[in-house]
């Protein structure tokens, strides 16, 4: 709880700070852009060297808090890799830093989709891995000897430094420093981030996020400047992007559309066209260099608006040029009205399309099963992002009234998101840094105004000493840009109006607002998000704490007592973990390319044991690994997951499968004695309650009583015919079945046809005394033979 | 035999006849009786029993009448199209005496009466279980009587349409002003269609286009209607207005305080806005974090509204 504390407080002065600071530069800054450009040689004696001080320590806080905040999880468990992606991201970079980069790209993982297996090096973006694997090379360079398991737990929390510090080199592009430094604050800590972001998860969005940012970043320095060698920046920034995550699509967009928007706008300048053009030829010659994006550039219809705009833009430029040329007005507007309109109509199609693909993938069922592919409820919104929400359509709301063209960008990027994160929950991760950046907007603007330096009774707390000398310096400040100063006396003479006590309160009231927000982005980062899901916890009544480590038991256990080669089946979620932790084949796994295979690995599960035999035979499954709640009340189990293993082997089994034959009559999924007999009778409730029916885990509970659904299991006296069981967690948590191989031989049901009228015969015989016996020698019959021949 | 086989004969062509005149069949008592209920009979009747009168407020049952319809017109002008199987309607309103025999007690609810023997358990259709989806029940209606409909849905021409109108308002608008199209380049227009489109998202109405949730909820014994809904998991249309109204007030409440500062109104009037402006955005964060205290069980904090 120490850290807690300790975290909060940094965060809260870090925005008090930035908040303080913001009238210092403000002013000159509500007339063009940045304020502090030409303060850096001044030294501390300069306002200037005041001023880049106290922005370097305030955006030094806000890395360090970013950094601090994110590390819940390792300081409550361990330094792990958290859920599962990482798992597959944390192995394939263990193999890119053992084998090398060559390797890594011709990796073909036999591990996985057994019997299928997987072309990694093809199938993945290499940026996360190769940033890992590079640090990872540098330190060992430096002779600081770190595991790389380390290296890829702590990347994400670094990362969310750089894109602290890109957010604020944006920000302070779009509107000025102070608000910079309030969107590194915010971006440093607001949940929609850290979810994606805490130390352990390794994944592809904790670094694809400060990509974004800079090329964003990189792409307003070129349209301001004009200049190519920005644009290269961008170019290269982008190419970061596409290796390192598959929403880059969002840029490829983003742009074509803030370039066609300045066109319409009639904003276009030769600027806008060296930056785009360079941008487009150079990005997607280097995007195209990705294995795994390959071709699609010029393929898919993602791709498809950036080469509108791209052929749009030389042909209106080719009209600019010619409009020099020629006189005839009239047409020239009329032609261009009709490009733009064509332009414009094509360009909506491709939006639609791609909308409309978007929407189908929505409703294919192995989407659909996946919680983050859903639509986002409000407070969702709220609880990602908190007061921002709220506040940033006024950041929107004073961009647009002062726009310029890095402001049509902004506005641009903050629609699209908004979008965007409505349709899928997701995607909050693409709109969370728009938040900050238009909310920093917000209260910078609120700031800049009533922590006014014309009354020197009602400024903040005397503590920050900085705080105070900035203030009185930035007066000295305004004294070197004439007209400036003008403008900032009249305001004063404005503001005067309006009281100290008010502007006071107001001041109060703002920062009592950036104190919850920080409190509940500290609370949220501590509860919801900073469980690696590996590891579980419980928690006792007096607040002692049960670590409850099933999955790695389970799966080390795999990797000690079975063959090498062995191979386990389980549903898809946890080939990553098996993969990665025990080191065994898997026949399915969370990259989720096949839906046939995940469809049979359904279809067994949700078959009896016999037909269940018969695919697992033919899949030649050794081992079955199943997920079971019910001893624990841990939810996120394969029961509660069946429904969708039957769902995926319906689309493609409809014979076999039916999802209705596993409801009762009245529409319910119930695993007690009313539920449906296939359900009691197929293979995954068989594994999951095998010998459960045993078990009472309590006095008021009859046995067999499951925790997580609340019911008495109907099925208890479960056996198995081809299968064993080989291991069950402590907590029953994880369970491991292994298949038995066939038997010698099958053995009948019935006796043999052959034994049976022998016996009759000779019993009919004897029971016909001696005389018979006789008779039954048979020289008879030899005679007849003889004779008729 | 003979009579019984004329009998059915002529059964067969009135069905016919109702049938070309329109594709679902709307029955009451006495038809249902004589064309369902009464022994000879070789052709499959699907009936949708259902309450359309619109004082039976039954928003289920018209929905669930949109897509029966979608699926017997599939079947009645598909080329597939057969005497094995009809689709009927009995209302509420026109044949209560079916449902009290039926003993039924809901609606919509689908029936399929086989054209052999009764009908069993799987004959009626599981309506919480697949929903009311043309291609489920034409997945159903295969599955009894071996007849497969390809659904084909009118194509929805309404929004296009609509588009294309607003389109052409819009182009002929700025054709007739084509000399003073200032107001294109009026910053609050845009500014404000912004706002309205980032309100509209945040505030979840895109969750509500895609999963549809009620209104609001009445609780049917003591008639208290709750606007927010208690998990967080899901919203109320209501809850998601409300949430867009308030995260309007805050807005506007940053913006007034702006513009407090920096208009050259005279200072009265400023004072006012600029308390108008705290007083909007505290009061309506903190209503805004106490809803969401309400959903989110186990969030701690508040302010100033427990």
């Amino acid at each position: 709880m120490a850290e807690h504390h300790a975290v909060s407080d940094g965060k809260h002065k870090a925005s008090t700070n930035a908040g303080g600071s913001v009238h210092g530069n403000s002013r000159p800054g509500a007339a063009g852009g940045g304020g502090g450009k030409g303060g850096l040689s001044g030294g501390l004696t300069q306002p200037a060297g005041w001023q880049s001080l106290l922005s370097f320590s305030i955006l030094f806080l806000a890395c360090l808090a970013g950094f601090s905040s994110r590390l819940f999880a390792v300081i409550r468990f361990e330094s792990i890799i958290h859920e599962f992606d990482p798992w597959f991201n944390y192995r394939s970079t263990h193999h890119l830093t053992t084998n090398g980069f060559y390797e890594f790209l011709n990796w073909f993982d036999e591990r996985a989709w057994y019997p299928l297996g997987r072309i990694v090096g093809g199938t993945v973006y290499p940026g996360l891995m190769v940033t890992a694997g590079l640090i990872h090379y540098m330190l060992n360079l430096l002779h600081i000897t770190v595991h790389i398991r380390d290296v890829c737990v702590f990347l994400a929390p670094v990362f969310s430094g750089l894109t602290a510090i890109s957010t604020f080199l944006l920000t302070r592009e779009l509107w000025n420093q102070g608000a910079g430094l309030l969107a590194a604050c915010f971006i440093a800590i607001v949940p929609g981030y850290i979810s994606r972001s805490v130390a352990g998860s390794f994944d592809n969005e904790g670094i694809a996020i400060f990509a974004l940012q800079f090329t964003y970043y990189l792409w307003v320095k070129s349209v301001k400047t004009g200049s190519v060698f920005w644009t290269i920046g961008c170019c290269l920034s982008y190419f970061y992007m596409v290796s390192a995550w598959g929403g880059y699509v969002f840029i490829i967009n983003l742009i074509p559309l803030h370039v066609f928007v300045l066109m319409l706008m009639q904003r276009y300048s030769r600027r806008v066209y060296i930056a785009y053009s360079t941008f487009y030829i150079v990005g997607l010659v280097l995007s195209m260099q990705i294995p795994f994006v390959g071709f699609q550039p010029i393929r898919t219809s993602e791709h498809m608006a950036a080469a509108g705009v791209f052929a749009l833009l030389q042909a209106y430029a080719f009209l600019q040029y010619l409009k020099d040329r020629l006189t005839r007005q009239e047409f020239q507007t009329l032609f261009f009205l009709g490009v733009s309109l064509a332009a414009g109509v094509v360009f909506l199609t491709v939006i639609y399309l791609t909308y409309t693909g978007l929407y189908a993938k929505i409703h294919i069922p192995i989407i659909a099963s996946v919680s983050e592919h859903q639509p986002t409820t409000w407070v969702s919104f709220f609880f990602d992002l908190h007061i921002l929400v709220c506040t940033f359509p006024a950041g929107l709301w004073f961009c647009i009234k002062n726009i310029n063209d890095e402001r049509v960008f902004v506005a641009l990027y903050a629609i699209s998101a908004v979008y965007f994160a409505g349709v899928m929950v997701r995607l909050m991760l693409t709109l969370t840094p728009v938040v900050c950046m238009l909310s920093a907007v917000a209260f910078s603007s609120v700031f800049e105004h009533y922590m006014g330096d014309d009354t020197k009774r009602e400024k903040p707390p005397a503590e920050d000493s900085s705080d105070e000398d900035d203030k009185r310096n930035s007066g000295n400040l305004y004294d070197k840009a004439g007209k400036v100063r003008k403008h900032v006396s009249e305001q004063e003479k404005a503001e005067e109006g309006l009281g100290p006590n008010i502007k006071s309160i107001v001041t109060m009231l703002m920062l009592m607002l950036l104190m919850m927000f920080a409190v509940h982005c500290t609370w949220v980062t501590s509860n919801a998000y900073s469980s690696p899901s590996v590891v579980l916890a419980s928690y006792n009544h007096d607040g002692t704490r049960n670590i409850l480590d099933d999955f790695r038991e389970a799966y080390y256990w795999l990797r000690q007592n079975t063959d090498e080669h062995a191979r386990v089946m389980s549903w898809w979620d946890y080939g990553y973990q098996i993969a990665g932790m025990a080191n065994r084949t898997t026949l399915v796994d969370n990259n989720t390319w096949n839906n046939s295979h995940i469809a049979l690995v359904g279809k067994a599960m949700s078959s009896n044991e016999s037909a269940a035999y018969k695919i697992m035979r033919s899949l030649d499954v050794d081992y079955v690994l199943i997920i079971f709640g019910g001893v624990i009340g841990y939810s996120g189990d394969d029961i509660n997951k069946f429904l969708w293993m039957v769902r995926i082997a319906e689309g493609e089994h409809p014979k076999d499968i039916r999802e209705s034959d596993y409801f009762t009559p009245q529409g319910e999924f119930r695993v007690d004695k009313a539920g449906s007999p296939t359900l009691l009778n197929c293979l995954m409730y068989k594994m999951s309650y095998y010998r459960f029916g045993e078990m009472q885990l309590d006095f008021r509970t009859p046995p067999g009583f499951d925790r997580t659904r609340n019911a008495e299991i109907g099925n208890k006296d479960i056996k198995f015919q081809h299968l064993e069981e080989a291991f069950t967690s402590e907590h029953w948590l994880v369970r491991i079945y292994k298949v038995k191989n066939l038997d010698n031989r099958e053995p009948l049901d019935h006796k043999l046809r052959s034994v049976v009228p022998k016996q009759k015969y000779t019993s009919k015989k004897t029971a016909k005394r001696k005389r018979g016996h006789i008779k039954n020698k048979l020289a008879l019959r030899k005679g007849k033979k003889l004779q008729k021949k | 035999l003979y009579c019984s086989y004329t009998l059915l004969s002529e059964k067969l062509t009135q069905m016919m006849e109702w049938a070309s005149k329109r594709s679902v069949i709307r029955m009451n008592g006495d038809k249902f009786r004589r064309f369902v209920k009464a022994p000879p009979r070789n052709y499959s009747v699907v009936i949708m029993f259902t309450a359309l009168q619109p004082q039976r407020q039954c928003g289920v049952c018209r929905q669930a009448d949109e897509e029966f319809q979608v699926l017997a017109n599939s079947w009645r002008y598909s080329s597939a199209f057969t005497n094995k199987v009809f689709f009927a309607s009995v209302d509420f309103d026109e044949g209560s005496d079916v449902f009290q025999m039926l003993s039924m007690n809901s609606a919509p609810t689908f029936l399929h009466f086989p054209s052999k023997g009764k009908p069993r358990r799987s004959d009626t259709y599981e309506l919480q279980v697949r929903g009311f989806a043309a291609e489920q029940l034409a997945r159903w209606v295969a599955d009894r009587t071996d007849v497969q409909i390809r659904v084909i849905r009118p194509p929805n021409y309404a929004g296009p349409l609509l588009l294309g109108f607003l389109l052409a308002v819009i182009g002929g608008l700025a054709y007739l002003r084509r000399h003073n199209l200032e107001f294109l380049f009026n910053k609050n227009v845009w500014a404000f269609s912004a706002l309205c489109f980032v309100l509209i998202m945040t505030s979840g109405q895109m969750w509500n286009h895609i999963r549809g949730p009620p209104y609001a909820h009445k609780n049917p014994s003591t008639g208290q209607v709750s606007y927010i809904h208690g998990s967080s998991q899901a919203q109320f249309v209501a809850e998601t207005h409300i949430v867009l109204l308030f995260n309007a007030a805050i807005t506007m409440g940053m913006v007034l305080l702006c513009e407090a500062a920096t208009s050259d109104m005279d200072i009265g009037k400023r004072k006012i806005m600029c308390v108008a402006g705290i007083g909007l955005v505290m009061l309506f964060f903190s209503w805004l974090l106490s809803i969401f205290r309400a959903k989110y069980h186990g969030y701690p904090y508040s302010f100033l509204m427990g």
